[in-house]
């Protein structure tokens, strides 16, 4: 049977495409502005100004450098953990923070990319009808879905992989391996050794990278999409990272999570690893990283300042929103409601 | 193999043939209503696989399902009974042809949902884990389920807890009217089980004896703990889909290069040989193509299988006509007991 190593490129593999030093430095002060943004939104939510939120501590040389490596007319289909991804997509920092906020407003046009899904696995299968589109109409693109460990062992995951498979459309489904589903560890999610090998059973290819090497990242997804443009199918792509925050603000990884685990992973920081890559090369002094720090918190106060000046969502946007022609029922309970 | 077991498949696999053929006579008699999955062609893996099961162990199989609920040693005018709808049927007449059940005998019903038993035998397997038992469940299923969410979380899931199921993937190349390359890029079933990292292996289901012998150690190795496993048999159906669809979707040339690998026909053939018959009757075997050309051909020397044959097919002839008899003459269903059975399902209730 085929082992699945690592491919890990600051590990010293030079068998796949390199990241320029200058995309090498957007990708990392991309992964600085998605750290503050974090941070920021925890603060937030904490506050009672942002609703639930799941940050991405951890986990943002996947998240960033996958994005990297598409270009601007590709589709993706996020999960709700993937606001970086959105962001480096061209999702401007307000439209980001808006889906958190429930402010009035809509995704900017002429990005291409669907509305977080916040059911596991239901995008991906999305994401097959679009690269299916995207072939129909011979546009030289992917798409791409993003989603995590848990959502592989879903039926969606499966059906999705195969029709893929079998139409062998432009698509990449990017799994971030974060280790947890919530509190499912993976190893009680699946008795596979990786992820990487359910790629197997539908004939697609299926790679096991480094989720915290930001350049392997970059190199492998930049790869599925050239093979995926050029007709050589789908592939699967497991990331292993560690989430190294909680699930989302309504969660409390110290319930579950074996002690000591988490400071293991510290050193596997992917933000760390990727400013000391670039500090070694003298591409990144110390000041660029607190500057880059600084204006990225800047840059994000700014945004939430714009937000909160926004109007918060009415409540008959809820009801507004379900149908296009809005039936009796719901008519009658907005009636209810404006009476009260 | 021992000659008494090669006669046993033998003849269920005939009394299977003659209750479907059956079964369809009386469906375009119009005496059975709606659907009606036949399983001719498929013979050799419901009786090789079944006979190689314990009493105790459970079975989940498809909408096509009436030679497993007879392999199973249920009533045949039971069976019948349950086609025609009345309340002398096997599911008491509320269930009809996709829908057999009998929890005497563990079978654990047919289901008409493609995809719905991967679910219920990984909860059976549960549930024997549970009780530390030395059962199994067989799990039976087309290729064309395979693509289904079920199958996916459902063999996830067996794999991660070690359930004692046996995953039988009846593979007859088409889902309906589409050929298995046409919804699954991986056209072997059984290469699907690495995902899960299951056991698994693909074998000549138009042979009842390696069904037998692969199903039996399949048991053995999951009956001592090995956990889930995946046996593919490859086989073919001769029939439409169902008796909706004449099948006209293959070429006649595919149907009859399966007709060849006739499982009956190969049975027969292995009788023969333990018993070889007199060198006129070698001499007018006949080349392999329809069935029950072949089967006729294949005794019209009059060797002492030909008597046997013989015999065993008036027998199933008899069982077959006092099944009908019985269906007909068994009385109908009425609201009052739609009403009733509607209304006998009870919390907490334990079916087995």
């Amino acid at each position: 049977m085929a082992t699945w190593p690592m491919i890990s490129v600051m590990g010293g593999d030079t068998s796949h495409v390199s990241c320029t030093d200058e995309e090498a430095l957007r990708i990392y002060q991309d992964m600085v502005v998605l750290r503050a943004f974090d941070e920021k939104t925890l603060t937030l939510q904490r506050q009672g100004r942002v609703g639930t939120f799941a940050p991405s501590l951890g986990q943002e040389a996947a998240e960033i450098a996958s994005a990297h490596a598409l270009e601007p007319m590709d589709w993706i289909a996020p999960s709700y953990r993937d606001h970086g991804a959105l962001y480096v997509h061209g999702l401007p920092l307000d439209q980001v923070i808006l889906f958190a906020m429930g402010r009035s407003g809509s995704y900017a046009a002429g990005v291409r990319a669907l509305p977080s899904s916040i059911p596991i696995a239901t995008h991906l299968l999305h994401a097959v009808g679009l690269a299916y589109a995207l072939r129909q109409r011979a546009e030289p693109q992917v798409a791409m879905a993003y989603f995590g460990d848990g959502a592989t062992s879903e039926g969606d995951f499966h059906e999705a992989l195969n029709f893929a498979g079998v139409w062998q459309v432009p698509v990449i489904f990017f799994c971030q391996n974060n280790g947890w589903a919530i509190s499912t560890a993976v190893s009680h999610q699946t008795h596979s050794e990786t992820l990487a090998q359910k790629a197997v059973a539908y004939g697609i290819e299926g790679i096991r990278v480094d989720g915290n090497d930001a350049l392997a990242v970059y190199g492998v997804v930049r790869e599925a999409r050239e093979r995926a443009t050029e007709g050589g199918g789908p592939t699967l792509i497991e990331a292993v990272t560690y989430r190294m925050g909680p699930h989302t603000t309504a969660d409390d990884p110290t319930r579950y999570r074996p002690s000591g685990e988490l400071e293991g992973h510290r050193a596997q920081d992917p933000l760390i690893r990727l400013g000391q890559y670039l500090a070694g090369r003298s591409i990144l002094s110390a000041e660029d990283q607190e500057r880059m720090a600084a204006d990225s918190r800047d840059r994000i106060n700014e945004a939430v300042a714009r937000v909160e000046a926004m109007d918060p969502v009415a409540v008959e946007e809820m009801f507004r929103h379900v149908y296009q022609v809005m039936p009796n029922r719901l008519a009658r309970e907005l009636r209810d409601w404006g009476a009260n | 193999m021992d000659h008494e077991r090669l006669q046993g498949f033998l003849y269920d696999m005939l009394l299977a043939r003659a209750f479907e053929e059956r079964a369809a006579q009386e469906y375009t008699q119009g005496h059975i209503a709606g659907f009606l999955h036949l399983y001719p062609g498929e013979e050799a893996v419901a009786v090789g696989s079944i006979r190689a099961a314990e009493p105790s162990d459970y079975i989940v199989s498809t909408y096509r399902e009436h030679v497993h609920a007879l392999i199973r040693d249920i009533e045949p005018k039971k069976i019948m009974a349950e086609l025609y709808g009345k309340s002398t049927g096997v599911s008491r007449g509320m269930g009809g042809s996709m829908h057999l059940f009998d929890k005497e005998r563990r079978f654990m019903g047919g289901y008409a949902i493609v995809g719905e038993t991967f679910p219920i035998a990984a909860g059976i397997g549960y549930s024997i884990l549970y009780r530390h038992l030395p059962e199994v469940v067989l799990c039976y299923f087309g290729d064309g389920a395979v693509n289904q969410g079920t199958f996916h979380e459902s063999l996830n899931m067996a794999a991660l807890w070690k359930l004692p199921v046996l995953f039988i993937c009846e593979n007859n190349h088409y889902q309906i009217g589409t050929e298995i390359h046409r919804h699954s890029a991986v056209v072997d079933v059984y290469k699907r089980a690495a995902s899960y990292a299951i056991p698994a292996e693909q074998v000549d289901g138009m042979d009842v004896e390696q069904v037998y012998a692969h199903t039996h150690s399949a048991l053995d190795r999951i009956r001592a703990g090995g956990g889930p496993y995946l046996l593919e048999f490859q086989t073919y159906r001769y029939r439409g889909h169902s008796m909706a669809d004449p099948g006209a979707y293959r070429p006649p040339a595919e149907v009859r290069a399966f007709g060849g690998q006739d499982p009956i026909l190969l049975a027969t053939r292995e009788l023969a040989r333990h018993n070889p018959p007199s060198k006129s009757a070698q001499a007018s075997d006949p080349a392999m193509d329809v069935i029950q050309q072949h089967i006729d051909k294949g005794f019209a020397a009059g060797h002492w299988q030909q008597e046997d044959v013989a015999t065993m097919k008036a027998q199933i002839q008899q069982i077959l006509d006092e099944a009908v008899a019985f269906a007909q003459s068994s009385p109908s269903l009425s609201m009052d007991d739609a009403v009733y059975l509607a209304n006998q399902n009870h919390a907490h209730e334990v079916l087995f």
